[in-house]
């Protein structure tokens, strides 16, 4: 299968080693990746989304025009371009008043919209598409004898009639049985979908507040199971949960909290024998513990 | 609380669906609301009220819908089917429509290089994973100016022009 790789801006931007975890594996399991070359913001929904529908749906019209002209579906990993690409195309898809707004302005780009393209998840296109006994197949080194937990993203769970693709929204599984796939063990603990807080105004508006509420799910994760990683699929979850730990050692002067956190593409493409320098480098917290456990 | 200045058709201005008037005020969208342990909290409930009670001062002052995740778990849980989410954006709109240091500064850096991050800027960064050079907007000017023309002709970008002027 090909499809249109949308990067977003936190993946290439500052964490560029998840988007080489994608361009990787993703090829090695028949998924063929495209540049969406000229694409914009999803766009953020502190953004246009926050102003006005015509700047919110133009943009999100110019991003899918871009894999339409090339026929292809979107794959993405940030959670809130998954969304934001997802409800924007429903918006157009159920309102044909808005589409056809938004194609008289598009069309002083030379661009026409049908509205062909759909966005998917990574996640999805690795459990539905590719699926587990695939993934387990493709590996040469695995977790086996490794805890981990879950981190799922909001963004692909709710509002499920709009973004979702899991059996139960309120269940999810792909991930958990996506990580299993690679030999580890997978725990619950009381938060697990609880969010992770760490998009929008919330850690800029409250900073100790947002603090307080990533650090009620670590204590959870560390209380309650014998996690040695955190497997999230979102750039916002794995920048939030990596780096409010980092904070949380240097305010209460502690190392207890040292969980490495890794976009399953990063787990994937290290149990696939990819150089850990090129997927799995730049962190908050250090990723060696668990690379150095690959067997 | 005085009702007698309040705007009764404030709803239809902001959101105009009859699901908000459904709202019966069971708190659903602030469970696992993360923004609700938030100084001042986000309580989308309350929010709900002042937009069908009209209290258009009150509202014109609030600043926790920016406070707002967008995880959309109120979206999924409301039995009422407000669409809570949409209910947020739909404030923030009716506040940046209205007042214009409302309009967040993250739309100006998307029109002029097209994302909030500066995308491609990491040359050696990338180069240094064996990534390929991206092909960002930024890097295409003819495209850059295509999309500003675009969005020069959108309410926000026309209505507050003044602040996407080149200096």
């Amino acid at each position: 299968m090909k499809l249109c790789l949308f990067l977003g801006c936190n993946t290439p931007a500052i964490r560029p080693d998840v988007e080489q975890a994608i361009r990787l594996t993703m090829p090695e399991l028949g998924v063929q990746l495209l540049d969406t070359e000229g694409y914009v913001c999803c766009p953020a929904f502190g953004s246009f989304p926050s102003t006005d529908d015509e700047s919110w749906l133009a943009s999100s019209g110019w991003n899918l025009s871009i894999a339409e002209a090339k026929g292809l579906d979107i794959m993405v990993e940030c959670g809130s371009c998954y969304s934001s690409l997802r409800m924007g195309r429903d918006h157009l898809v159920h309102d044909k008043k808005k589409l056809a707004r938004i194609n008289e302005l598009l069309e002083l780009t030379g661009r026409k919209l049908k509205c062909k393209t759909k966005v998917h998840h990574v996640s999805k296109i690795l459990y539905k598409d590719v699926g587990t006994e695939k993934i387990s197949k493709a590996i040469k080194k695995n977790l086996k004898g490794v805890h981990g937990v879950i981190q799922y993203p909001c963004h692909t769970l709710f509002p499920s009639e709009v973004v979702g693709f899991e059996d139960s929204p309120r269940e999810p599984k792909a991930l958990r049985q996506l990580t299993e796939a690679l030999g580890a063990t997978v725990d619950t603990y009381s938060h697990e979908l609880s969010c992770c807080g760490g998009a929008g105004g919330f850690t800029n508006n409250s900073p100790n507040e947002a603090t307080e509420f990533a650090k009620a799910k670590l204590d959870a994760i560390i209380d309650e199971t014998k996690a040695e990683f955190i497997v999230v699929s979102c750039i916002t979850c794995l920048m939030h949960l990596d780096n409010i730990q980092k904070k949380l050692n240097e305010t209460e002067n502690t190392d207890k909290y040292n969980i490495p956190v890794f976009d399953y593409n990063q787990l994937l493409a290290l149990c696939m024998g990819f150089d850990a320098k090129q997927v799995a480098s730049i962190s908050s917290i250090s990723k060696d513990s668990i690379i150095n456990k690959l067997k | 609380m005085d009702f007698s200045q309040s705007n009764k058709d404030l709803w239809k201005e902001i959101y105009n669906t009859k699901d908000l008037l459904h709202c019966f005020n069971c708190s659903t969208c602030i469970s696992g609301c993360p923004a609700s342990n938030g100084e001042p909290p986000l309580l989308v409930r309350n929010l709900a009220r002042m937009v069908v009670y009209g209290l258009e001062d009150e509202l014109y002052d609030e600043d926790t819908p920016w406070a707002c995740v967008s995880c959309s778990r109120c979206e999924e849980m409301c039995p009422m089917d407000v669409k809570p989410f949409e209910l947020i954006l739909a404030i923030r709109k009716w506040q940046s429509t209205n007042d214009e240091t409302r309009v967040p500064p993250s739309i100006v850096e998307i029109y002029t290089r097209g994302y909030t991050q500066a995308v491609g800027m990491n040359v050696e960064l990338r180069k240094s994973l064996g990534l390929p050079e991206l092909k960002t907007i930024t890097n295409m000017p003819e495209q850059m100016k295509l999309y500003q023309e675009m969005l020069m002709k959108t309410p926000v970008v026309k209505e507050n022009d003044y602040m996407f002027k080149e200096e």
